[in-house]
């Protein structure tokens, strides 16, 4: 896994990004970059240079399933890797999420542990195709 | 009942007005009047409860543009607050710990190069110079560590402080939550005065955010934990 990624992280809360970027820091991706919602990391994405997105569900504007909509949406991002980090905690927002591509969920509160799984086993799946 | 009664009494009036007993007419005449303003009262009384009744609902809608017009601004205000000081113990608590990791960093990175060092200095691999050297670190490692304990020590006690936010959130919360009680109470009350059915309609949607689900671990419909996530995603042949 390359440690150099680009790493976008959409939440809109910033202490949210800022926890997220730490933990990410910690297991050594440093080069993040962040938004406050859709509607922000979407031009952010549709620039090009991102390998990696974990983003909230619930933020104002766009909210995160329908950047994931977005992202599959377009042939340039398809094949992005998405983490889904969220309180929604429903079973048919999982369900709905699973359904639109995301590759991994990771439910609030979350640990330093599980966030560092999903990253693993995402990219465990990325690089040794089924 | 009443008008057997009042048959009665005009009988009794018109036998007694025939006998000419002037005296038992009066009376009958008396008791006459008597049982008619009696149900004279009970209309009153009747009428007295209901305008009591919608004066008390008046009262009701004049409480809510009360609480519309002063509490619930009040209440946004509260939680607005809320935001601001959780926000900030946040930031405050990130603020410590950004400058306690890379202390601790040192230390670990210092302090195993100094391990190293002694264990070569042990199995006789180390020259006078380079012994020089690693007591020179030592000294040096040791008046870093000082300084950084120092540091260390501070930034917990900030750490520390920065929970005070959960007491002052907490009693600005239990305040909203008594507003929004006293909503639902004159709103309760309300319905009832006016009579509106109550049992309201939940519209289904499609999936939307809720944000937190409280009490998850009684919802069906809800996960509990990244666990059930994980089973959820697995049976859905992630």
């Amino acid at each position: 896994m390359n440690k150099d990624m680009k790493i976008l992280i959409v939440d809109d809360f910033s202490t949210m990004r800022r926890i997220i970027k730490n933990l990410l820091r910690d297991l050594g991706y440093t080069n993040t970059d962040e938004a406050d919602d859709g509607q922000t990391a979407l031009p952010k994405l549709e620039a090009g240079g991102f390998d990696f997105l974990v983003t909230d569900w619930n933020m104002p504007g766009m909210q995160g399933i329908d950047l994931l909509k977005a992202v599959r949406a377009n042939p340039d991002l398809k094949e992005l890797p998405v983490l889904m980090v969220t309180a929604e905690s429903k079973r048919e927002q999982i369900v709905e999420a699973a359904q639109a591509g995301v590759n991994g969920y990771v439910v609030k509160p979350f640990t330093a542990g599980t966030l560092k799984e999903k990253i693993d086993k995402i990219f465990e799946r990325i690089d040794t195709p089924a | 009942m009443v008008d057997a009664t009042r048959l009665d009494l005009a009988n009794e009036f018109i036998d007694a007005l025939q006998d000419g007993n002037e005296e038992l007419a009066d009376e009958v005449l008396a008791m006459i009047a008597a049982e008619r303003e009696s149900r004279l009262f009970e209309e009153i009384g009747k009428l007295t409860r209901e305008l009591h009744d919608s004066l008390a609902s008046v009262r009701t809608e004049s409480d809510l543009a009360g609480i519309a017009e002063n509490e619930i601004p009040d209440a946004k205000e509260r939680l607005n607050f809320v935001i601001q000081k959780t926000e900030d113990a946040a930031n405050r608590t990130m603020d410590s710990v950004e400058e306690i990791l890379p202390l601790s960093e040192t230390i670990r990175t210092r302090a195993g190069q100094l391990q190293e060092d002694w264990s070569r200095f042990q199995r006789r691999e180390m020259d006078v110079s380079e012994f020089k050297k690693m007591g020179d670190e030592l000294v040096g490692f040791l008046t870093e560590l000082n300084e950084n304990s120092d540091k260390i020590h501070a930034g917990l006690n900030n750490i520390l402080m920065a929970q005070d936010f959960q007491d002052i959130t907490g009693q600005v919360i239990r305040k909203v939550i008594s507003v929004v009680q006293e909503v639902e109470n004159s709103l309760v009350t309300l319905i009832r005065a006016t009579g509106v059915q109550a049992g309201a309609k939940k519209v289904v949607g499609e999936v939307e955010a809720e944000g937190p689900q409280m009490n998850a671990e009684n919802k069906d419909n809800v996960v509990n934990g990244q666990d059930d996530v994980d089973d959820l995603l697995s049976s859905l042949g992630f």
